[in-house]
């Protein structure tokens, strides 16, 4: 069953400019789609005309199969959203924050619970101006889910979390992955998509370039193989030396070419230093597309 | 009512902003020595008293909330949840309200032990006057909050409402002391019809027109917020 449906999504500004230029995909129920790309590409533009902050210039949206801007009443409920930047009033606590959200939902899971989920419970009695950037983070995350939401929007969750921070709040989404949850997810920590996202689209300049699971998406592109080549002798493989003097060569099969390159050092008893290989990664792809786009 | 959940923490912050706190509460005990000045009629003081409630503790008071709850992105956090607009906008203009409406009751009741003033005869076009004008004013101030980019800017595109209405219904000087032509434009001003209608409590004032014009700002206030009201930051 399909969670959010996005179809030929335009988003207009007054100055005229068009931040999302036909962007359409599906998230089905309990998976994540992440939404990746540079900064100004579209993707909090888009995320917001997905949460109903606004109305699409032109294409359609569909939340849990109604219009989350003209029946938000019926969508909100339902949902959870963690903004890109979303404020509290600096001079409430943490736990004072959490009750007034508390109040204005249908049926709120208890406070002292969702502050807990995020490690917040400890922080409860402390004024919002005197949190991190990483336990503000945390606080927005816990108050997306007071609502025990069924369609949950994390845009940029873990920007500013320490790495324990971020581990954890990555194994909180799993858990609610597991229990049913349909994540939409923006990042720019590709490793975050790659950790986490069951399908994924890039977007570039309002429009998105790839789309389709990770794999899918990386698959693509070749895997690499690097290392200090050695003096006076030619390589059996096509590479690209750049100027610090490290050749990288570039495969559809890695563990082929990897084989022949590791059979000539042996037999020609040159040492390749530094050797490194690796499958083509979400980066990888990524700086790709970003590349080939601009 | 869900919106109280907003207007609860609105009062906390209230209680803990010292210079809001100072100026809603302290500020009507300096406007005492007036009321010992004044020897005649109490019932202009008292409406008196009241039109400048709506003018400092609703309508300038709510601009600068207003406007520091959308740099806050506060607004802009409510908005993504599943309270409707009027309801945050209630919720945030909670505790202003309540001052005023304190205020409001306290004046009365001092002025009217002072000075005498009898019971209003007609009490329900008192309420009526009191109500509208609170409707009309958080109106206002909402809609000046999207003409206002930071809290301080406030003391600046407040003006225009508050001088007008300081000086064009009546509340500084009498009205009658214009020429005719003048007072009748004035009477168009949000401000004027409140002070008619808060008067007809004690006497027999006109009723139907200032409720006609009341109505109307109140649906023009209606308007302007929708169209301009700015829920997050201008950019």
């Amino acid at each position: 069953m399909t969670a959010i449906e996005v179809r030929g999504l335009t988003r207009r500004y007054s100055g005229g400019f068009e931040a999302v230029r036909g962007v359409s995909f599906d998230v089905e129920r309990g998976e994540m789609f992440a939404l990746l790309g540079t900064n100004g590409a579209g993707k909090t533009s888009t995320v917001e005309v997905v949460e109903g902050l606004s109305r699409p210039a032109e294409g359609s949206v569909r939340v849990l199969g109604h219009d989350p801007f003209a029946e938000r009443k019926l969508v909100r409920p339902r949902m959870g959203v963690m903004l890109q930047e979303g404020g509290f009033p600096p001079d409430l606590t943490v736990v004072e924050a959490a009750r007034m959200w508390a109040g204005t939902l249908t049926s709120p899971r208890p406070v002292d619970e969702a502050l807990s989920l995020v490690d917040l419970a400890h922080r409860a009695s402390v004024r919002v101006k005197q949190l991190s950037g990483g336990e503000r983070r945390r606080l927005d995350l816990a108050l997306a889910l007071l609502g025990k939401p069924e369609v949950l929007f994390l845009d940029e969750p873990t920007t500013g979390l320490d790495p324990e921070s971020r581990r954890n709040t990555w194994e909180l989404i799993r858990a609610l992955l597991r229990e049913g949850v349909t994540v939409l997810l923006t990042t720019h920590y590709l490793e975050e998509a790659q950790a986490l996202a069951d399908r994924l689209a890039i977007m570039h300049r309002g429009r998105i370039v790839a789309q389709g699971t990770v794999s899918e998406v990386v698959d693509a592109y070749p895997s690499r193989i690097s290392f200090v080549p050695p003096e006076g002798i030619a390589l059996p493989v096509v590479a690209d030396v750049d100027s610090s003097g490290r050749a990288t060569v570039r495969t559809n099969e890695l563990q082929a070419t990897l084989h022949e390159l590791l059979v000539w050092a042996e037999r020609n008893n040159v040492e390749l230093s530094g050797l490194d290989a690796r499958s083509a990664s979400l980066e990888e792809a990524f700086l790709a597309i970003a590349e080939e786009a601009a | 009512m869900r919106a109280v959940a907003v207007g609860q923490a609105e009062l906390k912050l209230f209680w803990r902003n010292r210079t809001a706190l100072f100026n809603s509460l302290l500020l009507p005990l300096l406007l005492a020595p007036v009321l010992y000045s004044v020897d005649a009629d109490g019932v202009p003081l008292v409406v008196g008293l009241i039109g400048f409630a709506l003018l400092k503790a609703v309508y300038y008071n709510l601009v600068t909330t207003f406007v520091a709850r959308r740099e806050e992105l506060v607004l802009k956090r409510l908005r993504v949840g599943e309270l409707t607009d009027p309801e945050i906008l209630a919720g945030a203009a909670l505790p202003s309200v309540v001052v005023a409406l304190g205020q409001m009751v306290l004046y009365t009741v001092v002025v009217g032990v002072v000075t005498g003033v009898a019971l209003p005869s007609r009490p329900w076009f008192l309420l009526l006057g009191v109500l509208g004008g609170v409707a009309v004013f958080v109106l206002l101030a909402a809609a000046s909050s999207a003409f206002t980019r930071t809290v301080e800017m406030a003391q600046v595109t407040s003006l225009p409402v508050l001088m007008a209405c300081l000086f064009g219904s009546g509340l500084v000087f009498p009205l009658s002391v214009l020429p005719d032509e003048v007072a009748s434009v004035l009477q168009y001003l949000p401000l004027t019809p409140v002070l008619e209608l808060l008067r007809a409590g004690w006497a027999d004032g006109p009723v139907l027109k200032p409720v006609i014009v009341l109505a109307v700002w109140i649906v023009l206030g209606t308007y302007a917020v929708q169209r301009w009201f700015r829920w997050d930051p201008r950019r």
